[in-house]
């Protein structure tokens, strides 16, 4: 009974890994695979309206049409893992986790590499700003002490380091550590709360007794949470809506984060106009094929 | 389920005469131990894809070629960088003991009150049977919300591991007080009437006498309770939220669970979930290892 | 003392009802707001243009359940009756510690364990994305199992031995004995067993969200993607304010109430049972 259950598992296994490890030449005929993510992402947000994925309709209202049978990832890497192991996919994902990912190719637009230089001198249109987010002007001393950490120097060393482009220049002042204590919740968009982890490390090696907490929950959480004091500074990867600046949220930006077209390895495909984005990501377009014509 | 005991129903036993009835019966016979394979190939086949995946990740090799354990994964402190789950696991413990702390005592005093003070078949009791039995129906997604719409907002404990916890503990409050009643009432009538015959009262004959008896069984319970607890995901991620680090009771903390589901979500390696989800697999299995052996050693005795 | 267990017991009661209070204080005024009927028949999710329309998550769910239950039900009944009827006590000791194990394996590992494995090979085997309603049925088929492979042991181990014996005595097989009188008897055990199934199903969230592609969209064939009530509360609470938040908790309401009505016909079996 043992022998042959085991011999039984061993034939499944080797089966089902062999399938996988399947690889076939990439198929242009295949119907693309559009991953996406869900409604109230920050990245979503400023993706569709770069893209034009969200247009006005008939009635003059903001629209975002993207496609039905688009898969909804709920999460950066969600989005990178689908990518990176369906030949078809196409998905869309923060520039900074995609330059420390290599399972997934980042295609150009309109011929312009998705790179941090060209974010900088503004080539590489779709963009979007990291922002954090208080509730007016910010009273708690260690709040302030590692917001003026986050845009020192050292804070937007850090920044720059994980692939973000900082508009630090040479008058950006130096932080000097004045060994607050205390405890910090930092809460918000899942794109930006990776960099803002390193930032919070950063600040808790030169100031051992300050605690601060990253939670990511999204754009929209981190600035609810901003507003109503469930976090001390919220987190947001899109620029604020009319109705959150009316509600006191004041937003900083720490930096310009890329949103980068993302493909699996085994696509020839290697650049993309932002109308052909549009096609795909609404649906108009479902084959490689048709794409390349 | 202790409700199929009750089983008499009236059957017409139809006697197959004829060999081809036989034949029918043999094939369905051949289905069962088919069936039987596929349940336990699937156990295995999850198993051995998990610890092939993710044992290798335990380790690193150096430029001479040489295995070296990964001991960053067990750093004190988490980072983007080393993904340390050290702060998850010891989450994962509190976060049992607090859930414990709240559905233990609660689940045994409810459950000793239904074997050994409630009068059969009162009202009270079928009510409490009722919405025990609803409380563990409910999804865990409904605690969640639950969770998140009184301990956090509503009681202002913001997400927090004690928010988290007292989620947790009414979702293993059911099974804890259903199997503390039904093993006080495995327990002979004859250890309690002796009890009675020495003079002891009925407080101190179910709490000397009755309770170490049942012991065995309410332990299992609580071991599954633990198995519950660090596998639950959905119902923590709105309650005791994902901080990183080793929390403590007010704090946000991930347990490793949490800290899975997070790690396919915004982490940056997919290496390591597979790391952290055999440790979660360890600890299930140790969990029901333990129960169950708990559990053959009380069969045993009776 | 007493009265210290009498209120232990009682905070069951308690927390039902402190459950249904919040679910339905916090759910129901965006019925104010938004029509209920609107809400359970409209096809379309849009909640940031204020459309929320939730048949396609209701029609998701019960998809995904029926699908599992397709696969997980014989496969589970079957295991039982081996279980309960044919295997040797040796192989016995070796089943039931695995079924418990099957049955504590945490969701997210499960669906780890089909994002990984079972999505790029349905992908590969069959076509389309793999992120479908087809993964996340056989995912859950796999995580009602133990569910109902113990209920249903239980029930058919229940059955007096009279049933078989009077059965052999008559001339049957053991086999034909054991499908032709014990299983009939235990039938309504091993259908409380599948309807407790169907609760685990309905109910499931991490794991699903993971593998079904979770598009809000009416289902479109089992290839495809879809979307259940409980991923749509856990995908979107994290971004939800205002009535988006409401509507999620709506969504909850709703899913709590069919999860409700499964229970009570569960219970229902079982009180029948019992009487008989």
């Amino acid at each position: 009974m043992k022998l042959r259950s085991f011999t039984a598992l061993l034939l499944i296994l080797t089966m089902a890994l062999g399938l996988t490890a399947l690889a076939a030449d990439f198929d242009a005929k295949q119907v693309i695979t559009v991953v996406s993510r869900e409604e109230g992402s920050g990245t979503r947000g400023a993706f569709v309206e770069l893209t034009g994925v969200q247009a006005k309709d008939a009635s003059g209202e903001e629209k975002d049409n993207t496609y039905s049978e688009a898969i909804i990832s709920n999460g950066t890497n969600l989005v990178l893992t689908t990518v990176a192991d369906n030949q078809a996919a196409i998905g869309y994902a923060s520039l900074s986790s995609v330059l420390h990912n290599d399972t997934v190719k980042a295609l150009k637009v309109e011929g312009i590499e998705a790179s941090t230089e060209n974010i900088l001198n503004g080539t590489y249109k779709i963009a979007r700003p990291f922002n954090v987010v208080t509730k007016g002007e910010l009273t708690d001393e260690l709040a302030k002490d590692f917001m003026a950490y986050v845009m020192s120097k050292e804070g937007q060393a850090i920044v720059t380091e994980d692939g973000l482009v900082s508009s630090a220049n040479d008058q950006t002042p130096s932080y000097a550590a004045a060994n607050k204590s205390g405890s910090l919740t930092v809460g918000g968009s899942t794109s930006v709360a990776p960099v803002m982890e390193l930032l919070a490390e950063g600040y808790m090696e030169l100031n051992p007794e300050a605690k601060i907490e990253v939670q990511s929950t999204g754009s929209s959480a981190g600035v609810t949470g901003a507003l109503d004091g469930t976090y001390d500074i919220g987190m947001a990867s899109r620029t604020l809506k009319d109705s959150e600046t009316e509600k006191g949220a004041l937003a900083t930006v720490i930096g310009t984060d890329g949103i980068a077209i993302v493909t699996n390895l085994a696509n020839p495909v290697e650049d993309i106009t932002v109308e052909q984005v549009r096609q795909v990501f609404t649906g108009e377009v479902t084959t490689w094929e048709a794409l390349n014509k | 389920m202790s409700e199929t005991g009750a089983t008499t129903p009236a059957v017409d036993i139809t006697v197959p005469t004829r060999p081809s009835m036989h034949l029918g019966s043999r094939f369905l016979k051949a289905l069962c131990w088919a069936a039987g394979f596929v349940t336990i190939g699937v156990l295995l086949l999850i198993i051995a894809y998990i610890l092939v995946n993710g044992l290798p990740e335990f380790f690193s090799r150096d430029e001479q070629g040489t295995l070296h354990f990964k001991a960053s994964l067990f750093a004190l402190k988490y980072n983007s960088r080393n993904l340390s789950m050290l702060p998850a696991i010891l989450n994962t413990l509190t976060m049992t003991a607090l859930s414990l702390l709240i559905s233990v005592p609660l689940g045994v005093g409810g459950g000793i009150y239904l074997a050994e003070y409630a009068k059969p078949g009162s009202k009270l009791v079928k009510i409490i049977r009722v919405t025990a039995e609803t409380l563990a129906g409910i999804p865990s997604i409904i605690y969640a919300l639950f969770g998140m719409l009184v301990f956090v907002v509503t009681l202002q404990m913001g997400i927090s591991m004690l928010s988290g916890a007292l989620t947790l503990g009414t979702m293993t409050l059911p099974l804890i007080l259903r199997q503390t009643e039904e093993s006080l009432l495995s327990v002979p009538m004859s250890y309690r009437e002796g009890s009675y015959g020495l003079g002891a009262g009925k407080l101190r004959t179910t709490v000397r006498i009755v309770l170490p008896v049942a012991m065995p069984g309410i332990l299992a319970a609580v071991l599954l309770s633990i198995g519950r607890i660090s596998g639950e995901t959905a119902a923590l991620i709105f309650t005791s939220g994902t901080g990183t680090g080793i929390a403590g009771i007010n704090d946000s903390g991930r347990t490793l669970a949490v800290h899975l589901f997070k790690l396919q979500e915004e982490g940056r390696a997919v290496g390591a979930s597979f790391a952290v989800a055999v440790v979660l697999l360890i600890i299930v299995v140790l969990m029901n290892a333990l129960s169950s052996y708990i559990a053959k050693r009380l069969t045993k005795k009776g | 003392m007493r009265g210290l267990f009498l209120a232990s017991a009682c905070v069951c009661i308690f927390a039902v009802g402190v459950i249904c209070y919040f679910l339905f204080a916090n759910g129901l005024p965006f019925f104010a707001k938004y029509s209920a009927w609107d809400f359970i028949t409209g096809t379309e999710w849009a909640p940031l243009r204020g459309i929320y329309g939730i048949l396609p998550m209701i029609v998701g769910s019960f998809l995904v359940t029926f699908g599992a239950l397709l696969l997980g039900a014989p496969i589970g009944v079957l295991t039982a009756i081996l279980m309960a009827r044919f295997a040797s006590s040796r192989v016995v000791r070796v089943m039931k510690p695995a079924v418990a194990l099957l049955a504590g394996i945490p969701s997210v590992v499960y669906g780890f364990f089909g994002l990984k494995l079972l999505v790029p090979f349905t992908r590969n085997m069959l076509g389309g994305n793999g992120l479908s309603m087809f993964v996340a049925s056989i995912l859950l088929a796999i995580m009602i199992l133990p569910t109902i492979i113990q209920t249903s042991e239980a029930a058919i181990n229940a059955v007096p031995n009279s049933y078989y014996e009077g059965s052999l005595a008559m001339g049957a097989t053991h086999e034909s004995s054991v499908f032709r009188a014990i299983v009939p008897a235990a039938k309504s055990g091993i259908v409380s067993g599948i309807v407790l199934g169907i609760g685990r199903a309905i109910g499931e969230t991490t794991a699903i969200l993971m593998v079904a592609g979770n598009q809000a969209r009416m289902p479109t064939g089992i290839l495809a993607g879809v979307r259940t009530l409980t991923v749509n509360v856990l995908l979107e609470m994290g971004y939800a304010a205002d009535v988006h938040r409401e509507s999620l908790i709506a969504t909850g309401v709703v899913l709590f109430i069919i999860v409700m009505a499964i229970n009570f016909i569960f219970s229902f079996i079982n009180r029948r049972r019992v009487v008989q």
